[in-house]
């Protein structure tokens, strides 16, 4: 009995599929793939300004303060003040200064600004595709709560 | 021949062309599922390309089974997900209608198949047009569980997953389809042509 009902659905009309369909599919597919690529890179430079913007002014404004704290002014002032004693005692003053120096306050904002200009360059390449992706976003955001 | 699982695993290593035979594969049979749903060229080529999309998306997340058919019945159930999401959009056809089985019946439940088809019906010159007329009578589910078993030679077991419904319903829901199939044949005006 399967059989006659197998025989039978032979007889069911198939569509053909469009010429076209396919290369739309592989299309479609593509596009996709560039949309995901975009918005994580969208994500990316977000994140990256976001930490940008928060860690660059943080970690500069602890440089400096360490800085003032740390006593390196007052022995540059010396070094320039007698610059005799500077060269006599020229080995043991930059010993003094290097370890007076806030070096993780120093490694941390290096670290925030090559972020900060490593934002900028990604920007200034990827200023349309990031624009577009944004406003794109904020445009579908929007058609949600209307 | 490779395996869809196989061609999965490719391509999800980087070889694109896995992918182009997975799609060369499953296009006609998927379009052709879609069609059933909503009856339209236009739409089942976008609903088409949808579902590809969405498996594509998905790809990652597909599991591997020890049964081969794995792939195939979940790009089968992607694509009645989509189209269900399209109709359910276009609300031509009610959300409850998906809930259960129109005019469930105790008596039809405990029918045994019907029997074997007419030798006659089976050799009626326009057998494609009744068959056509008689398959857009039946109910959407109806229609699909018969599509599903007979076109694309779909185990029980396996329209039961796609269709998201328990094995025994999909059991007796192909011996209902069966039986309003036979009857719209048999009664159907321009049957047997002697």
């Amino acid at each position: 009995m399967r059989k006659d009902y197998e025989k039978l659905f032979t007889h069911l009309e198939q569509i053909d599929v469009p010429n076209s369909l396919f290369d739309c599919i592989i299309k479609a597919i593509k596009q996709e793939q560039e949309l995901q690529h975009t918005k994580k890179l969208l994500f990316a430079f977000l994140f990256l300004l976001a930490f940008s913007l928060l860690a660059t002014p943080l970690s500069g404004i602890m440089v400096v303060s360490q800085i003032k704290d740390s006593g390196i002014l007052y022995f540059l002032f010396a070094a320039f003040r007698d610059f005799g004693a500077f060269l006599a005692f020229g080995q043991d003053f930059i010993l003094a200064i290097l370890e007076a120096l806030p070096l993780g306050e120093i490694i941390f904002f290096s670290f925030s600004l090559g972020i900060c200009f490593f934002t900028a360059h990604l920007f200034l390449h990827k200023k349309r595709l990031l624009l577009q992706c944004l406003f794109h976003n904020v445009k579908l955001h929007n058609l949600k709560f209307i | 021949m490779y395996y869809d699982e196989q061609l999965v695993v490719d391509y999800l290593k980087g070889d694109e062309k896995s992918l182009e035979i997975l799609i060369h594969r499953y296009l006609k049979p998927i379009y052709n599922f879609v069609y059933r749903y909503v009856g339209d060229k236009e739409q089942a080529d976008d609903i088409t390309q949808i579902v590809f999309v969405k498996a594509w998306k998905n790809l990652k997340k597909f599991h591997f089974r020890s049964n081969g058919s794995a792939f195939k019945i979940w790009i089968f159930q992607i694509a009645k997900n989509t189209a269900l999401d399209f109709l359910r959009k276009k609300k031509t056809i009610p959300f409850s209608e998906f809930e259960n089985t129109q005019g469930e019946n105790i008596i039809m439940e405990t029918l045994r198949d019907p029997l074997p088809l007419a030798p006659e019906i089976l050799e009626k010159a326009d057998i494609a047009k009744s068959l056509n007329g008689a398959m857009e009578k039946l109910s959407l589910t109806y229609r699909m569980v018969l599509f599903l078993h007979y076109n694309d030679h779909f185990t029980f077991r396996e329209i039961a997953e796609i269709l998201g419904e328990p094995l025994n319903t999909v059991k007796s829901q192909h011996r209902r389809a069966l039986l309003i199939l036979k009857k719209l044949l048999t009664d159907a005006p321009n049957k047997c042509p002697s």
